[in-house]
């Protein structure tokens, strides 16, 4: 019964969109990660692990510092 | 399986094109941010701060060595990135998209939104190469530029929509509209802080180079993402209402 009404569901949600909700989220969780990391990052995501070093290293802005020139995006 | 095919296509695309972009500046930008890179190295001696010798080389090359790795990983990220919003508009559009074919709708969709979100955006705060940019005007110039992406981009959206609801005769109101727009935030939002401080050669060159990047993204993922979705149509058969 339970089974039948999310089958239904499901179709319901196909026919009305026809894209995938989960996958627009995943897509969109996708962009903005990739996007932070490369364009952004100055040691926030390291510093989960690391802590204020992380800002003293800034890993990922060294690592991604040509792209960030050359995309564009603010750097120093 | 549709889900699938759907996110592996899109992911693909942008990770393609990503690398694409990566190869073109490396042929193009890199000897740009070497030069920039050089003056800044030149400062350091002239300060003091730092010592030509052999092993200040050896480690300067090391390093801008394994930031030009970080050049091909980087824009093989940001290509999977952007490419994901490039995916989920591609989605969501794509039946109110010019064109009869997947490629030539993906690629009109790559040139609006290379338009709105790189060229208007290039045009009011320009890429600058290493040696312009102070690191205390960095979140400055960082909420500056994302918010003129956002407004340009936000604003393209909007008046499409717009477009889609006028008469024929009229359409060229939408594109009025977003000119306008574009043109007062051009006029209200403050100019870059930092000034230019390097030969006019450099910049230029730098700028030129840097546009070609971001264009061979655009025109690769637009590309690749209509080649797949005509080949491999993850949604083939289902009726689709977005618009």
């Amino acid at each position: 019964m339970v089974l039948d009404f999310m089958s239904e569901s499901r179709q319901i949600s196909a026919h009305k969109t026809g894209i995938s909700k989960l996958a627009l989220v995943a897509l969109a969780a996708v962009f903005v990660a990739g996007l932070f990391v490369v364009a952004f990052d100055q040691g926030h995501v390291l510093s989960l692990v690391y802590g204020e070093q992380a800002f003293a290293d800034q890993f990922f802005h060294e690592l991604t510092h040509d792209v960030r020139h050359a995309a564009g995006f603010p750097c120093h | 399986m549709k889900t699938l095919a759907f996110v592996a296509i899109v992911l693909i695309s942008g990770a393609s094109a990503g690398l694409i972009h990566g190869a073109v500046n490396m042929l193009l930008v890199e000897p740009y941010l070497d030069s920039a890179t050089e003056i800044e190295n030149q400062s350091l001696f002239a300060s003091g701060l730092a010592q030509d010798t052999a092993e200040f080389r050896a480690e300067y090359e090391g390093y801008r060595s394994w930031q030009k790795s970080g050049m091909i990983l980087g824009t093989v990220v940001l290509g999977i990135s952007i490419g994901s919003l490039f995916g989920i508009i591609f989605a969501l559009s794509r039946n109110s998209l010019p064109g009869q074919s997947d490629v030539k709708k993906s690629f009109a969709l790559a040139g609006i939104m290379w338009f709105a979100l790189f060229v208007v955006p290039f045009l009011k705060y320009p890429a600058n190469p290493p040696t312009i940019g102070e690191a205390d005007t960095l979140a400055l110039r960082t909420a500056l530029y994302v918010s003129f992406v956002v407004i340009s981009g936000l604003g393209a959206v909007c008046f499409y929509k717009l477009s889609k609801i006028l008469p024929s005769g009229k359409k060229i109101l939408a594109l009025a509209g977003y000119a306008m727009l574009i043109s007062v935030a051009f006029a209200v939002m403050p100019e870059n802080p930092d000034k230019i401080t390097v030969h006019a050669d450099l910049i230029t060159g730098f700028r030129i180079m840097s546009m070609l990047g971001i264009t061979s993204f655009w025109v690769s993922v637009g590309v690749f993402l209509g080649l797949f979705w005509s080949r491999l149509d993850p949604y083939k058969g289902t009726p689709r209402t977005y618009n």
